[in-house]
């Protein structure tokens, strides 16, 4: 008969509350961003411009029905007379508008003339389905032009309705949904690219220069704890650092504020360390034994270092590599000041604009904060985060014990 | 009989401790030398200061001399790299580089920029022949090394120092990590070698240094005890402390 030790029932009890609870916050967070952010995610996010394109054109006169064999649901409302059918839907803001969910081939609507004055000005429009419509001018029999649409708070069966019984239709104002991630995914993209392209080269060389020639060295011990000593410096103060130092170096190159080009320079510094201590480990596995085998086949330090060590670390480099984008897609703080919060659609490299994690950022600070896709974009910084980790984890793996 | 190496009142330090004590010892050329004694006598550390090995410990300080071919490699201004190329290395332990057979073979005659295919193929044959490696890897000269049995990595890595067409090569241990039959096939192989190059042998096993040496050095807390033909030094030992070591009384 085992002995009941009330100390160890307690310590166990303990034990097992508190890494649930660990568990079920982590489960919970999962949860509330799937369930946010769900519904907002699809394919058109990743293509599709933050920023909502508005449109006016006129209409081109028509005569003809527009017959359609598509089946329609019973929220799409069609118009036989203008080929055009609306249905009624939320925005990301869970405000109710009216889209374009088919447009017929020979509608006017394919044939709307920008009339916004501008460089667009007398040139095509396409209207997509997926569109707002805001509103629609029409001509009624007396001759006179009236509106129909949501600006008369007239739902998508309202509008049809209102503009069947017109004679002909006058002008449109449309615009694109927007609320997409492309600028954001596209900066994010350039500034993996400037970080990665900056401190990796200089990261492993310095990971070599502490184990592979100064690694008995007097100094060695100080680089290598003040170097660590970076890994725990807040990525803010980074930031605060980057628009302090830093900036000077982009302006050389004509920035004149924040910047994607000022945002890799100083995410490539909060790099530094990391791929210093990861190359330098991976260094560090590789055994004494390719080094001696090497230096006593006549090979130079320089041949042992590059034909033999890099390759041979050459799975912990990449560890390090993957490591870093994954902090790069990650990294808020550090970008709020060097590369700005206003989300771009068309990011330059010496302009501002957002990297996922900061549009997160953008969207919340606003006046109406978007939680449906804050948590779409959460949702996929976390699956390109875990896909990332996985990609360590199966990387390590294969590195195991070859010699 | 001519002499590979000669040392003279050879004397190392690792830090403060002294690891070998003035050492004097002729090493004959074409002959296997073999290098006993326990654990932690010195004989690795002198096996490594033929090619300079030990220049890659920092704490390493020598005094003395070692000559080599007329010239006392024990200097700050002889060249490293091409020492190594004329005195080549075996290890404890089978260590190919993780890469393919062909490229570990040549791997020394890349280094010296040799770039010349037919030059590196006809090298990487004969290396191997004579490593006796060659009809079991010919037909997979570019799979990865790791492939090969502990005993063809040893061979691999004997061909991988001929490659070089070293003078001397310097065997440390180079059966300690072998099962009995790949032993055995490598000492045929250093019976075979040694018609071409002067081999010098570390080994812990003593019936290993009678069967394959000319000359046996007995090794004791950094000191040579005793040196001398193999025969000798097994039958009739003149040192008390050798007859000890090789009847098995300590060590």
């Amino acid at each position: 008969m085992r002995k009941l030790n009330i100390k160890d029932i307690i310590l166990d009890g303990l034990t097992y509350l508190f890494s649930s609870v660990s568990i079920l916050i982590l489960i919970t967070i999962f949860i509330f961003i799937f369930q946010r952010g769900f519904s907002s995610l699809n394919l058109g996010l990743f293509t599709s411009p933050y920023w909502s394109q508005n449109y006016y054109g006129t209409i081109p006169e028509s005569n003809r029905i527009f017959e359609s064999d598509v089946n329609f649901d019973k929220n799409e409302f069609y118009s036989e007379k203008y080929g055009i059918a609306l249905k009624d839907d939320f925005n990301a803001r869970n405000e109710v508008i009216v889209v374009i969910s088919y447009i017929h081939p020979d509608s006017p609507f394919n044939q709307l003339i920008n009339a916004s004055s501008g460089i667009n000005e007398g040139k095509l429009i396409v209207a997509e389905e997926g569109m707002i419509v805001n509103k629609i001018s029409y001509i009624t029999s007396n001759g006179i032009t009236r509106s129909a649409g949501p600006v008369l708070k007239q739902n998508a069966e309202e509008t049809i309705k209102t503009i069947n019984q017109s004679i002909q239709l006058d002008s449109a104002f449309i615009q694109t949904q927007g609320g997409g991630i492309m600028g954001s995914l596209i900066a994010t993209l350039m500034l993996i690219f400037i970080s990665l392209a900056i401190s990796l080269p200089i990261g492993i060389m310095t990971a070599i220069y502490l184990n592979e020639y100064a690694k008995y060295g007097r100094f060695t011990p100080w680089i290598r704890s003040s170097i660590e000593l970076l890994t725990g410096v807040p990525s803010i103060v980074f930031g605060l650092m980057g628009v302090l130092v830093l900036f000077p170096i982009t302006a050389i190159f004509g920035a004149n504020g924040t910047s994607i080009f000022l945002g890799g320079l100083t995410l490539s510094i909060i790099l530094l360390p990391t791929i210093i201590r990861t190359t330098e480990e991976s260094l560090k596995v590789v055994p004494d034994s390719f080094r001696e085998a090497s230096h006593s086949l006549g090979a130079n330090h320089s041949q042992t270092i590059f034909k033999i060590i890099i390759p041979a670390a050459l799975p912990g480099i990449l560890t390090a590599t993957i490591l870093s984008i994954g902090r790069i897609i990650g990294e808020s703080a550090a970008l709020i000041y060097t590369m700005g919060t206003y989300i771009s659609d068309k990011p330059e490299l010496l302009k501002g604009a957002t990297s996922l994690a900061v549009q997160i950022w953008s969207i919340m600070n606003g006046d109406q904060p978007n939680f449906g896709l804050a948590s779409a974009i959460s949702i996929i910084i976390l699956v390109i985060v875990l896909g990332m980790n996985i990609g360590v984890k199966v990387l390590t793996r294969s590195k195991v014990k070859q010699w | 009989m001519e002499n590979s190496f000669t040392i003279n009142n050879l004397n190392l330090f690792y830090g403060d401790k002294q690891a070998l004590k003035n050492i004097n010892m002729d090493i004959s050329r074409y002959e296997v030398t073999a290098f006993i004694g326990p654990s932690g006598c010195g004989k690795s550390t002198l096996l490594r200061c033929l090619n300079r090995m030990n220049d890659l410990i920092p704490s390493v300080r020598m005094e003395g001399d070692i000559i080599f071919d007329q010239e006392n490699i024990n200097k700050d201004k002889i060249d490293v790299v091409q020492l190594r190329t004329r005195v080549g290395m075996v290890f404890q332990k089978p260590n190919p580089f993780p890469m393919s057979i062909y490229e570990n073979v040549i791997y020394g005659l890349r280094c010296q920029n040799i770039k010349d295919k037919n030059v590196l193929n006809k090298v990487c044959e004969t290396s191997l022949r004579k490593a006796a490696l060659w009809d079991e890897v010919k037909d997979r000269l570019n799979d990865n090394a790791y492939g090969l049995s502990g005993g063809q990595q040893q061979r691999l890595c004997i061909a991988r120092a001929i490659a070089m067409e070293p003078e001397v090569i310097l065997m440390d241990e180079p059966t300690s990590a072998l099962d009995p039959i790949a032993t055995a096939k490598i000492e045929e192989l250093i019976q075979e070698l040694k018609k071409d190059y002067t081999i010098i042998i570390v080994t812990h096993s003593m019936h290993q240094a009678a069967r394959i040496s000319d000359k046996t050095a007995f090794f004791l807390m950094g000191e040579v005890i005793e040196m001398g033909e193999t025969r000798n030094l097994f039958h009739v030992p003149k040192d008390k402390r050798t007859e000890d070591y090789i009847t098995g009384r300590f060590g």
